[in-house]
């Protein structure tokens, strides 16, 4: 099989497309979907840029073949805010100034997503461990896990 | 049409072992088994790898386990991730020096991502997990379309990344057998950051005889082609109490091995990672005395 029939629930929309079994998740987000806010850094599998949350888990989009997630929910960073309204950790994000050239930031914010769904108080060291292998190269790290312990307690 | 970095391949997603084996006999060396998919994505991406085939594993059920009687040998299927064992209460329980050093892996997405028989097979010596599970003594089950065949980890791979797998064949479950009562592991590594490749590591296995060193075997990791064991250094403990003097003498003698003989590279020189291999021996051993003494004082 070279192309495959997949349906991917893409931020809340049923999507239904021809994939190239060779389409990498980040490919098929970018490029065909249009989603730019899919970051890819590396393209190895060491900086995080890329990751995307597939049913809820943060996942390497540039190492994962498209057709491998079909069927399943996807959650880019277009799918964090409601509407105009941003997501908690996004407006920490920027109250902290958590990014400063922004291209790891998607990732950073779907990790800490995630994190703060299974431990909504986290320690610093706790968001450390989430977060380790997304690379800032803005080496904006400090403010980066303010924002989420800022988040994580407006959250409360 | 939009660029893609991977070539065109025939992909395949098999529902049993047994299937997977005839699509590998079919395809032959043009086929690619792919389990969590991470390092197979990046050799395709390098072009280190240009599969005709790509079998994934991801849709056989029945390699997704993690078998962890105390008693019996600890068996992880092919599809078992780096996370899972990582999360396992069992293993936590009874293997816990595997779950240390999966946290020695990459990042939480990686070992989400990563199976633990997919690192082993990717056959890279600076394989954190590979180390330690040469010390412990782990063998691969091994399939092909009606055989099995089992082969120890320490014979499994030949060089960087080459492995004994023939024509047709794929891991189904790394078998660890059970540490009991009276054998101790540790594993210590050196990598510039948490989440980066390993520089130098080294995985020991003890197993106390009436508080003297009985079996022993030290592997060490990132300073050859493949994952070593230092003989001689073992061989100096077996049946010896692990005293700081004897302990300091072995690990010079794992520095001195034959085996050892580090490339220099972005991370490390050789030299430097010579002189590790020392420090990590000791440091390794040590822990195992105490972890040897903790189970004594209970």
């Amino acid at each position: 099989m070279r192309r495959i029939v997949c349906t991917f629930v893409v931020n809340g929309v049923t999507r239904e497309l021809l994939v190239e079994t060779n389409a990498l998740l980040s490919e098929v987000l970018q490029d065909d979907l249009g989603l730019k806010g899919v970051h890819v850094g590396c393209g190895t599998g060491d900086c995080g840029a890329c990751t995307v949350l597939v049913d809820g888990l943060p996942v390497l989009s540039c190492s994962t073949l498209a057709v491998t997630v079909r069927g399943k929910e996807i959650t880019t960073v277009e799918g964090m805010a409601n509407g105009t309204k941003l997501h908690p950790l996004q407006e920490s994000f920027i109250e902290h100034g958590a990014l400063q050239c922004g291209y790891c930031t998607p990732g950073m914010l779907l990790a800490s997503k995630r994190l703060l769904e299974i431990n909504p108080s986290p320690s610093r060291q706790d968001i450390k461990d989430a977060l380790a292998g997304h690379l800032c190269r803005c080496t904006g790290y400090n403010k980066i896990v303010d924002a989420v312990m800022a988040a994580a307690e407006g959250e409360e | 049409m939009f660029f893609r970095a991977l070539r065109h391949f025939e992909f395949f997603e098999p529902k049993t072992v047994a299937e997977a084996n005839e699509l590998l006999l079919s395809y032959g060396h043009q086929a690619s088994v792919m389990a969590g998919g991470l390092s197979l994505i990046q050799t395709m991406k390098t072009g280190e790898k240009k599969p005709e085939a790509v079998i994934s594993l991801q849709k056989i059920d029945s390699l997704k386990f993690i078998d962890s009687d105390n008693d019996q040998d600890l068996k992880i299927g092919a599809l078992a991730t780096i996370r899972s064992i990582e999360k396992s209460r069992e293993v936590q329980k009874h293997w816990a020096v595997l779950v240390q050093t999966a946290r020695c892996i990459g990042s939480v997405e990686v070992r989400r991502m990563g199976t633990v028989v997919g690192n082993l097979c990717d056959g890279t010596p600076a394989s954190d997990l590979a180390t330690i599970l040469i010390a412990m003594g782990a063998k691969m089950r091994v399939t092909s379309s009606g055989a099995e065949r089992e082969v120890p980890l320490e014979n499994f791979c030949v060089g960087p990344h080459q492995t004994v797998l023939e024509e047709g064949e794929m891991v189904r479950e790394v078998r660890v057998p059970s540490l009991g009562d009276h054998s101790f592991a540790s594993y210590v590594n050196l990598a510039r950051t948490k989440p980066d490749i390993t520089k130098v590591s080294v995985g020991v296995l003890v197993k106390n005889q009436n508080g003297a060193c009985g079996d022993v075997r030290i592997a060490v990791g990132a300073v050859a082609p493949v994952i070593v064991r230092v003989r001689k250094a073992e061989e100096l403990l077996r049946g010896e109490k692990l005293k700081a003097s004897t302990i300091e003498e072995a690990a010079r003698l794992a520095q001195e091995d034959v085996v050892v003989r580090p490339i220099t590279d972005i991370r490390s020189n050789a030299g430097y990672r010579k002189e590790m291999v020392r420090v990590l021996v000791e440091r390794a051993l040590t822990d195992v005395v105490d972890k040897m003494n903790g189970a004594h004082a209970h």
